[in-house]
């Protein structure tokens, strides 16, 4: 069955390859294969996570590969929803590569299935974690439809007034679902560690991250709503605070171990 | 004066507050919390050490400027939103007035009119009609949505902080079949613990009973890391656990036995001259090729081979022997047998009010439904008349204008 992984690994691989060439040649046959390609890769994404969680008996979201996988499957879902409602190719365009980074991301991680620690049995895992893995997806394919903005705009093809505004207002979108959803990862993380660990909240590393990572976004929202932010700074504000995301989702389990440790 | 509370409730000082309080985790995630003054000099050297312990960065999370910090965000956001909530309620009682007197109006066909109107009735928009025109409204609880985010969010530090500091918190070792009496006579027994299940997995789990004063309410629960027994208004952890050892004692003279546990060094003696000292309990041992034996010094599972260090004392001559359970030491007329050791939990006793925890519940629940107020009820208000039409809503609706775009261009 890993076979299904790696073959979605390079599945993805192939349709943003596709993807980016015929976007850029205005190939539609090319992208057409693109997302045929893409959508097949999630499928057997989506059968393999789903053999996982049968073989480990739990939800596959465990670990850090597991947790990547999880991360990667949501970008996908995500695109293809988003492209099945609006129909814009630039959703794909941004979507396939993240969920090709962050699954070839997985692929370095160890992949063997191992029993659920005890402090990790608890329903508030799957809410937690689940909530995660859509929240920080939200927050890649913004960030990446933040550098395709400032790409456009590099490019001068900012005349085409609507895609620009779809674009920055996709990005806004996206960052509203992600903070909602990082709003439910933290609270319901309060809930589990009172739990497993009687503490609502620890200033363990991976929580102040999240938070950091929350109080960020929330910036972004503010500036946009009340300064009236929009395009190129937001845009900018979008993409960089996809690395912080990316820290809290890797940086601190490499770097600074705390209670979270398990997920390395 | 009025510059001054204009400021501390502005959003901008806000902001300001918010990127502080990440400058601040920042440094408390960066920089090891809590440590000795020499683990600082060790890790980062004398100089720095000495700025760390001066700006209070060893233990940011609770040093006043962070304490400071949070009020401050609790005062700036109680302030906003007094201020704004009139406003709120204003600007959603005005919209739909205001969208019956818009004027300027983007121009309709009076097909595209009609399809239009069709269109927001699919979406199950409100609709309003005066004097021949037509009013769609959508969404207006979402007015309050960033208010009840803000409120929600206030309420979790003001509650969350209640929950913290009016809980009662206390740590205690129980052994297996020991009964702790609570402040108000609940009586919590520890039936048994267990390190691994049946099936040698680690599974750290302990069996309580818990029962009221009088008796008359019982509860038998297996507790867990993740799984507390919740009884009484008492939440009850196993928090920690550890293994002790066991020694049966007998007075060789008159028969008389009794067994101890041995959780720390002590001596063992009738006389005070002879008798047993009891120096540690190893979890098991590996024997080398050449024979000699090395101790296993800790474990996180249970105790595979358990080795008791003692010294036997008899006649001022002091022998150390690595014991195993079931053997017999016999010094003068007392005979020590050590035991298979004893494994006990650590209990975590915590006492919440409970409306406090279904407060702080409440409020979880109110800042997610706040949120999707926020976002995904964005209020609305669209006027159709015949020849034209125009959109009001206090937030940019690029979604809806680049559907309504669409939508008539398709016509044209
Ligand atoms: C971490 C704390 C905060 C969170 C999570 C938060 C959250 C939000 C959210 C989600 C919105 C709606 C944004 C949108 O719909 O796009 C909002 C709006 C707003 N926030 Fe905050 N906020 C916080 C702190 C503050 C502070 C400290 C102020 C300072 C006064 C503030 C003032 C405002 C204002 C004025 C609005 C616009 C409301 C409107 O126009 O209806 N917020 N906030």
């Amino acid at each position: 069955m890993e076979i299904l992984f790696f073959a979605s690994v390079v599945a993805y691989f192939a349709a943003t390859m596709f993807q980016s060439v015929g976007a850029m040649m205005g190939k539609t046959k090319l992208t057409r294969a693109a997302r045929g390609i893409f959508t097949a890769a999630f499928a057997a994404q989506t059968v393999f996570t789903i053999w996982r969680g049968i073989v480990a008996g739990r939800v596959p979201l465990a670990n850090q590969f597991e947790f990547a996988s999880g991360f990667a499957w949501s970008a996908a879902i995500i695109g293809i929803v988003l492209y099945a409602k609006l129909r814009q190719e630039w959703i794909m365009t941004v979507s396939m590569p993240v969920a090709f980074l962050v699954l070839s991301y997985a692929a370095f991680q160890p992949m063997e299935i191992k029993e659920l620690m005890p402090a990790l049995r608890s329903t508030w895992f799957v809410l937690h974690i689940g909530s995660a893995t859509f929240s920080y997806a939200s927050f890649a394919i913004a960030g990446g439809l933040g550098a395709y903005y400032l790409m456009q705009l590099k490019k001068g093809h900012s005349e085409d007034e609507t895609r620009m505004r779809q674009t920055d207002y996709m990005t806004y979108r996206l960052i509203s679902l992600g903070f909602l959803l990082l709003t439910v990862v933290i609270l319901s993380g309060a809930i589990w560690a009172e739990q497993a660990w009687s503490r609502w909240w620890s200033w363990d590393p991976k929580e102040t991250w999240a938070l950091i990572t929350w109080i960020l976004y929330a910036i972004y929202l503010h500036q946009r709503m009340r300064m009236k932010w929009q395009g190129k700074r937001m845009a900018w504000f979008a993409v960089i605070a996809v690395f912080c995301v990316l820290f809290t989702f890797a940086g601190v389990n490499k770097l600074l171990p705390g209670l979270h440790s398990y997920a390395v | 004066m009025k510059k001054v509370i204009g400021f501390l409730r502005s959003m901008k000082f806000g902001m300001i507050l918010l990127v502080l309080v990440i400058a601040c985790s920042v440094a408390g995630s960066l920089i090891v919390q809590q440590g000795e003054a020499m683990d600082y000099v060790r890790r980062y050297g004398a100089d720095a050490a000495q700025l760390i312990m001066a700006l209070g960065l060893d233990d940011v999370f609770s040093a006043p400027y962070f304490i400071v910090l949070m009020a401050a965000l609790c005062l700036n956001l109680t302030l906003c939103s007094i201020v704004r909530l009139s406003r709120t309620i204003r600007a959603a009682a005005a919209l739909r007035g205001q969208a019956h007197r818009a004027s300027a109006l983007e121009p309709l066909e009076e097909e595209q009119a009609k399809k239009l109107c069709a269109f927001f009735e699919k979406r199950h928009y409100r609709c309003e009609e005066k004097d021949g025109d037509r009013v769609y409204t959508k969404n207006m609880a979402g007015f309050y949505g960033s208010f009840l985010t803000h409120l929600s969010f206030l309420l979790i530090l003001i509650i969350g902080a209640a929950a913290v500091m009016t809980a009662d918190v206390r740590d205690q070792v129980v052994m297996p079949g020991e009964t702790l009496t609570l402040e108000d006579g609940t009586m919590i027994t520890v039936e048994r613990f267990q390190i691994e299940d049946e099936t040698g997995t680690l599974d750290y789990a302990s069996v309580l009973t818990a029962a009221s004063a009088d008796g008359k309410r019982q509860k038998q629960q297996e507790i867990r890391v993740n799984e507390p027994l919740s009884f009484n208004g008492y939440k009850i952890y196993q928090q920690t656990y550890g293994t002790a050892g066991a020694v049966r004692i007998a007075n060789l003279t008159n028969g008389i036995e009794e067994d101890m546990l041995l959780t720390e060094s002590c001596f063992l003696t009738l006389d005070g001259r002879n008798g047993m000292f009891f120096q540690a309990l190893y979890p098991g041992y590996v024997q080398a090729e050449d024979g000699s034996v090395m101790l296993v010094t800790s474990t996180s599972g249970a105790y595979e081979d358990p080795v008791y260090d003692v010294l036997s004392v008899s006649g001022g001559v002091t022998t150390p022997v690595l014991a195993f359970p079931d053997e017999t030491l016999t010094i003068g007329d007392v005979s020590f047998t050590l035991l298979d050791p004893v494994s006990y939990p650590g209990l975590r006793i915590k006492h919440m009010h409970t409306e406090i925890l279904g407060m702080l519940y409440a409020t979880f629940v109110l800042i997610v439904a706040a949120l999707y107020l926020c976002f995904f009820m964005v209020p609305v208000a669209v006027k159709v008349t015949e020849s034209g039409y125009a959109v009001l809503s206090p937030k940019t609706q690029t979604g809806l204008m680049i559907e309504l775009e669409a939508l008539l261009k398709e016509e044209a």
